[in-house]
């Protein structure tokens, strides 16, 4: 194979791997309506992004493996051009929404009449179920988006 | 609120992105993607599914306390809270500066009005949160099924109410200074539980109705046929009926202190 076609496909497959997590990461952003199409398109790269990436970080190293020797100032680039897919491959693994908005990873609770961190005039969204009940303020819903809980024996999700 | 459990798999959620600003949820376990308004699986091996709805309130910390002094609170992450990621207080006012970004183009109402939404039957409603307000009670039906929807003294709080009693539907007004209801036909006094603690029906407990608190055009997106409510002359009739009630009694009473200095 020519080294020419070889660069090619170096810059291709490179391009290819970032576009797999920069087409969901761009179509799922708040504040820009989605399309269902849209919708489907990102979960069928987002599933597909862990392993197209990382072939195609293999891919590439093993192109510029091949492109090392006979290189002489075009090393740099050939360095270079193993970052978009290394990235990829990386941030594939990453919930950017969670670094937005962390999870709660430990929930703790507090009784009624010592929850001095809501003000009286604050929401909550409330939940009462087989005589356990349980309020969620809603200024911490609305960063965190969502709390697993077990009330009344029940497993639910809290929303907002 | 969701069940998490189904089909006897409990499912772990994680925010994985939004939806016409409306966010997606994954699980864990399948990978599949869910709408958070909705409960629905939208795409993945669940698509199709719906998670259980648990019935909620949203309403202000005292009014919750008071009514379950022995229910817990969630703590605020502590790192979270450092990190100032916390809504302020005012966090209402700051959202309804946010732009909207939707195709939904129903202007009917302004896109990001708050809106209090019920489904009964099939049949969405919506009721604009400054009518809730001005008009407390609101008396209406949806779905073949009469409801009262009302607000807390705090003017936020909001519940929604069957109003069928013995079989029969009956009409409210309300007492403004307290948040008490009074039934047309028997007099009684039901407070924001939708409990009855005074008069003949006392001890009467009306059946709750799920509401939605939420913004206009999340709302009509969901609820594509959604009807809005428009102050009719059957509410008008009862605020002006009890605005004389009022005006009568308040004249009543300065008469009374007029006699008595």
């Amino acid at each position: 194979m020519s080294r020419r076609l070889l660069w090619s496909l170096l810059v291709i497959i490179a391009a290819l791997a970032l576009a797999v997590v920069i087409v969901p990461a761009w179509v799922i952003q708040p504040f820009r309506p989605q399309s269902p199409r849209g919708l489907e398109v990102s979960f069928a790269l987002k599933r597909l992004a862990p392993f197209v990436t990382i072939a195609a970080l293999l891919a590439c190293v093993a192109l510029v493996v091949k492109l090392w020797r006979g290189a002489r100032w075009s090393r740099v680039f050939l360095v270079i051009i193993l970052l978009p897919p290394a990235v990829s491959a990386w941030f594939a693994r990453q919930n950017h929404f969670e670094w937005m908005f962390n999870p709660l990873a430990n929930a703790g609770y507090a009784r009624a009449d010592a929850a001095s961190f809501v003000g009286d005039g604050d929401l909550v969204m409330a939940v009462a179920r087989n005589g356990e009940a349980v309020a969620y303020p809603i200024r911490q819903l609305a960063y965190h988006h969502l709390v697993q809980d077990t009330v009344g024996r029940v497993p639910i999700v809290v929303t907002y | 609120m969701w069940e998490t459990t189904i089909d006897g798999r409990t499912l772990h959620f994680h925010l994985a992105g939004i939806n016409n600003q409306n966010f997606i949820m994954r699980d864990e376990e399948t990978g599949s993607w869910w709408q958070q308004v909705t409960g629905e699986a939208i795409l993945g091996p669940l698509k199709g599914q719906r998670l259980t709805r648990v019935p909620q309130d949203e309403i202000s910390f005292v009014l919750w306390k008071r009514e379950q002094p022995m229910g817990r609170v969630l703590r605020p992450d502590p790192r979270a809270a450092a990190a100032g990621r916390y809504a302020p207080a005012d966090w209402e006012t700051g959202i309804a500066k946010l732009p909207v970004a939707t195709r939904i183009r129903d202007r009917r109402l302004d896109l990001r009005e708050l809106v209090v939404g019920v489904t009964v039957n099939g049949h969405a409603k919506a009721y604009r949160m400054t009518d809730v307000q001005q008009q407390n009670p609101i008396i209406d039906t949806v779905g073949g099924v009469p409801l009262v929807i009302v607000v807390a003294v705090d003017g936020h709080s909001v519940r929604a109410f069957s109003r069928m009693v013995d079989g029969k539907p009956v009409d409210f007004f309300a007492k403004p200074e307290a948040t008490v209801l009074v039934d047309t036909a028997s007099g009684s006094e039901w407070d924001f539980t939708g409990r009855a603690i005074r008069g003949p029906l006392t001890g009467r407990q009306l059946a709750k109705i799920e509401l939605l608190r939420d913004y206009w055009f999340d709302w009509r997106a969901y609820h594509p046929d959604t009807t809005i409510y428009s102050a009719g002359l059957h509410t008008a009739f009862f605020v002006a009926g009890y605005r004389a009630i009022l005006v009568s009694s308040t004249n009543a009473r300065s008469s009374f202190i007029e006699a008595k200095t």
